[in-house]
């Protein structure tokens, strides 16, 4: 009998269980969505209670009947392997947040920009970012914002030796001499991330502060030109030297904005939410910004780094119109500046579209500066195929120039493999 | 009476048959799957293509960072279970002992086998920082250094910092396994050998390592194989930084599939890391069905 019972029961729950889908409109268009965990509150905004008291989700479903969001934040330490295994298995997400594009897009993975996002907000994002996500003259992807890097300093710290802040590459020497001899090496001068992570941006900052950088004015590969050699072999000396923190292939971006915000580091270069970081460290460091010090002679370059939306292809959709009418509608929506404004400002970072910057400089009149220095930016050639193995490469041959290897063998070695 | 001795004949199966079931979609399966996977093209992607023979194998091997993570784990695998082996046999020793808070010095020795192996490597991390680690806080502090030194100031360091995480959190589980061998042991052999003249190194000799020598071998073997396949201790320390040659073969392979995106190469490593396992695992299965046969 208990058996019988216990029965009905299973068969019962079964069929409740199947009541929301019997009732589900035969038209509703449910999106998966991936976005990565920028910081502490991604989740919140998105998921939880950060966007006045709701969130994005439900704010979206109720604006937009008919359009359900399966959403999912991600760390970025797991987004790669998540996205990746989920292409291997025929699940791609009809909408990924992520940093890269080209290996997607060439793999024939992803729908061109066009075919989903309407005109006026295409017309909304600044030109020079679109420009990053373009591969054969098609856009793939569009940008959900960006972070500008500039030269941050201790300004205590330098008055106090009686220095002015580095503006070439021989001033940033002597003036590191000079920390490292009022502090007795008490205190770091120069901070460099040689790390796994993020390796790639230091070489950005050097090569294109030497003229240099990862392609030619062509647009191909050039990591091997005198110019890289001369900017890394000139990294190296400054470890070398005793100008920076000990363990640059281990010390992370992190450990160093650490060490600026207990006032241990004297300098770095750091994305302009550093303030934001140093303040929620407790720190209460006087610091100030510049542009990146650049060898004798030639021009110093920001570095811009931007994150980017895109739409996967989903063959086995019904209704491709609606589905693509459906992701317009979660970019309008996000990118609306009622939306998009109050999600850039939470996280500290830059806007993509131009009808959010009268509302942020509105609210933090410093975001003007960082606008003017995020338009003379450089971007990483991610748009290239072979972006994903010449960032990894270059880092190794940073870390392994570490350990005593000649750079020149080394990017070599990596310009071969490239041209192979 | 058939029908019972029928029933008597399938019975054990139709018990074994959740755990057969499980193990074949969560171990079996995806075993299988990374096999097809190392003879398959896969793009960047993550999109499988087709058959490519051994090109995925010779891919690996011919990595420049192959010899150094291969000599790597062979170090890490060697050092943490031998190292962890010896210690844990001279703790499990003092523990059999009979002492004064015998009992909380067991639970004590549990904690770094309980607490989560990232959580592990990200405190040893912070205590041998060279900015404000706890390490040189103390020396410093006990006047013992008159400055702090840099505990990581090569990469050949650092993979030593790496193996002694390792043998701190392997501890735990020797002296453990060390342990029940031990209680184990009847004191009437001890005496025995008393009798007999045996001074303490006889004793451990003929007494106590024959004894516990099954203990010892089962937990090597299974030392062998957590040891091998560990991850998270040498990721979070040093992601296997300065490139590559701090890396294992499971961090490296990691590192091939989702850094570097060569996913063929990687899945090649996987399968050749599983059958020098399976090598480990059948070594360990002859040995204890011979001893099953000699009693």
């Amino acid at each position: 009998m208990k058996k019988k019972i216990f029965a009905l029961f299973l068969i019962v729950a079964l069929m409740v269980c199947m009541v929301p889908a019997a009732f589900a409109a035969d038209d509703e268009i449910t999106l998966d969505v991936i976005i990565c965990q920028y910081g502490p509150n991604t989740n919140d905004w998105f998921l939880g209670k950060g966007m006045d008291g709701s969130n994005f989700v439900e704010k979206f479903e109720a604006a937009n009947p008919g359009i359900k969001l399966n959403l999912d934040v991600v760390s970025w330490n797991d987004v790669y392997t998540e996205v990746d295994t989920r292409i291997a298995n025929n699940n791609a997400p009809d909408i990924l947040n992520i940093d890269v594009f080209a290996n997607y897009a060439n793999e024939g993975l992803l729908m061109p920009v066009k075919d989903y996002c309407p005109d006026d907000l295409f017309e909304d994002f600044f030109p020079s970012f679109i420009e990053q996500s373009v591969i054969d003259d098609t856009v793939w992807a569009v940008p959900d914002l960006a972070s500008a890097r500039a030269l941050f300093y201790n300004v205590d710290i330098l008055k106090e030796v009686g220095v002015e802040v580095p503006t070439t590459w021989a001033e940033l020497q002597d003036v590191s001499q000079a920390i490292i001899d009022f502090y007795d090496g008490e205190i770091y001068p120069w901070g460099i991330d040689m790390t796994t992570d993020e390796g790639q941006a230091a070489f950005a900052y050097y090569t294109w502060g030497n003229g240099g950088g990862f392609v030619d004015e062509k647009g191909e590969w050039a990591v091997n030109s005198p110019e890289n050699v001369e900017a890394i072999e000139y990294a190296i000396s400054l470890i070398e030297d005793g100008y920076t923190n000990p363990n640059p292939a281990t010390q992370t971006r992190y450990d160093l904005q650490d060490m600026f915000a207990a006032g241990k580091l004297a300098m770095l270069i750091a994305p302009n939410q550093l303030p934001t970081y140093v303040a929620d460290k407790g720190g209460e460091i006087n610091m100030a910004t510049a542009g990146l010090p650049a060898n004798e002679g030639k021009t110093s370059s920001s570095v811009g780094v931007m994150d980017r939306v895109m739409a996967f292809k989903d063959e086995a959709a019904p209704d491709q119109e609606a589905r693509n009418e459906a992701i317009g509608k979660f970019l309008k929506f996000f990118y609306d500046p009622e939306n998009y404004v109050g999600w850039v400002s939470m996280e500290g970072f830059l806007p993509a579209v131009n009808s959010a910057v009268e509302a942020l400089v509105k609210a933090d009149p410093s975001f003007e500066a960082w606008l003017d220095v995020l338009g003379g930016c450089q971007f990483y050639p991610a748009a290239k195929a072979e972006w994903d193995q010449v960032k990894q490469g270059v880092i190794a041959a940073e870390q392994n120039a570490l350990t005593g290897a000649d750079v020149q063998a080394e990017l070599d070695a990596l310009q071969a493999e490239l041209t192979k | 009476m058939n029908t019972g001795l029928n029933r008597t004949k399938w019975e054990p199966y139709i018990w074994l048959l959740p755990s057969l079931l499980l193990i074949s979609i969560f171990v079996v399966f995806p075993i299988l799957i990374v096999f097809k996977l190392s003879f398959s093209e896969i793009s960047k992607a993550g999109v499988i293509g087709g058959f490519v023979g051994f090109d995925n194998y010779v891919e690996a091997v011919h990595l420049p960072a192959f010899k150094t993570v291969m000599l790597n784990t062979l170090w890490w695998v060697l050092s943490v279970v031998v190292l962890s082996t010896v210690l844990g046999f001279i703790i499990a020793m003092v523990l059999n002992q009979k002492f004064r808070g015998r009992k909380i010095a067991r639970s004590i020795l549990v904690f770094p086998w309980a607490t989560s192996l990232v959580i592990q490597a990200s405190v040893w991390n912070y205590i041998i920082k060279y900015e404000y680690g706890n390490l040189n806080n103390v020396l410093l502090n006990l006047g013992i250094i008159q400055q702090a030194i840099n505990w990581r100031s090569s990469y050949q360091i650092e993979f030593v910092w790496e193996c002694w995480v390792g043998i701190f959190v392997t501890v735990p589980f020797v002296t453990f396994c060390v342990l029940s061998g031990l209680q184990s042991i009847d004191d009437s052999l001890y005496e025995a050998a008393i009798m007999d003249g045996a001074g303490f190194w006889d004793k451990l000799r003929h007494v106590t390592l024959p004894m516990v020598k099954p203990s010892l071998t089962v937990s090597t073997v299974l030392n062998i194989i957590y040891v091998f396949n560990s991850f998270p201790i040498v990721y979070t320390m040093t992601k296997g930084a300065p490139a590559h040659k701090t890396d294992t073969m499971i961090t490296y392979l990691y590192m091939l599939s989702f850094y570097e995106r060569k996913k063929g190469p990687a899945t090649a490593l996987s399968v050749i890391g599983f059958l020098i396992l399976c090598l480990c695992a059948g070594i360990y299965m002859i040995s204890v069905m011979r001893k099953e046969e000699q009693l």
